[in-house]
């Protein structure tokens, strides 16, 4: 047997989770944001780094609750409902249309077990700035009341930074264009240093 | 061309954790790797060349996500991968012995040795797909190889 054999089947036991595939049938079914499980974890950090959570509550029994979300830059009342890893939040735009977004996701004890994302951490992310690509072109990041265009403000590897100041923090959002971005309250995250 | 998610699944998966699996030696990390660039094919919605085409650009993503992840220090206290390969069901002892000696090399070199054994691309794709010159690349692949050989020796040839 020669080393690419033998190679190949001492790897050929390794096998992906079935549960990888879930996620992504969800986003199929439906028009939702989701939380990427390592996402959801960097919402846990942040979290531990003291970042105030803005949404707020109000308990209406159970795991379901009614919030107060940012959504391109418009505030709106909108029900969470928590249903163990996953959580969706329907709300009314302003035509009273309604929409629903959603996802799911674990962060890490520090034994290394995972555990449903608490209420306070899928807040967090749900307060989180967002880019949106609009169809006439342009691209905006939006964080609670702002909305800053970014169109040409990338670069030639087309990424863009941005400082984002809100009453009790500074973001630094880092956008690579089409291409995803990350967001610390410490200092730009480079580039290279998420796809 | 351009294949279903499930498709892609089907096909690729294992390829894919398998990749990711070789650089971060974490089956829950490997799986939010794969479970990571199969969203990401899905909201591309791009059209590939070809099957190769396709298969280099989900192992191009798988690893760069893997290597955020490696970096990241909620990586530390995970299960290891040698309490995970008490549950692979090895064909040999050799096999055993080669998973071993693989997951004791350095990351860098870990990549390079997948991606040439296992999916038998030559130093020019493996270059393309880590984004590394070359050079880099034949210089982490010897180095691999010779502390697999140092490290199983009579159980790896010279194949250099």
């Amino acid at each position: 047997m020669t080393n690419k054999q033998r190679y190949q089947q001492t790897f050929s036991v390794l096998h992906a989770s079935e549960s990888s595939l879930l996620e992504v049938t969800k986003m199929k079914k439906a028009t939702k944001r989701y939380i990427p499980r390592l996402a959801a974890v960097c919402a846990a950090v942040i979290l531990v780094m003291g970042l105030a959570t803005v949404a707020y509550a109000q308990d209406m029994g159970g795991i379901q609750r009614k919030i107060q979300l940012w959504i391109h830059g418009d505030q709106t009342d909108a029900i969470l409902d928590i249903r163990g890893s996953e959580y969706s939040v329907t709300y009314q735009d302003g035509q009273g249309q309604s929409h629903e977004i959603g996802g799911g996701g674990v962060a890490f004890n520090p034994d290394g077990s995972e555990r449903p994302l608490t209420e306070a951490e899928i807040l967090e992310h749900l307060d989180a700035p967002d880019v949106v690509y609009r169809k006439d072109g342009t691209v905006w990041v939006y964080y609670r009341g702002q909305a800053t265009e970014i169109t040409d403000r990338f670069d030639e590897d087309g990424v863009c930074y941005v400082q984002i100041n809100a009453n009790d923090a500074t973001l630094y959002l880092t956008v690579k264009y089409d291409n995803g971005y990350a967001y610390s309250p410490s200092g730009y995250i480079q580039p290279e240093e998420f796809n | 061309m351009k294949l279903s998610v499930d498709e892609v699944f089907r096909k690729y998966a294992d390829r894919i954790f398998s990749a990711a699996f070789s650089i971060c030696r974490n089956q829950a990390d490997a799986d939010d790797v794969v479970q990571d660039t199969l969203i990401r094919y899905y909201s591309l919605n791009k059209d590939f060349e070809s099957e190769t085409h396709l298969k280099a650009w989900l192992l191009r993503v798988a690893i760069n996500r893997v290597k955020d992840i490696s970096a990241s220090f909620w990586h530390r206290n995970k299960v290891s991968w040698e309490d995970y390969m008490e549950e692979l069901p090895f064909q040999e002892p050799e096999d055993s012995r080669l998973f071993q000696a693989v997951m004791g090399l350095p990351a860098k070199y870990r990549a390079v040795i997948h991606l040439h054994y296992y999916e038998d691309y030559p130093v020019q794709d493996i270059a393309r797909i880590l984004g590394l010159p070359q050079g880099t690349v034949k210089s982490q692949l010897s180095r691999g190889r010779t502390l697999l050989k140092n490290s199983l020796q009579e159980e790896w040839d010279d194949d250099e």
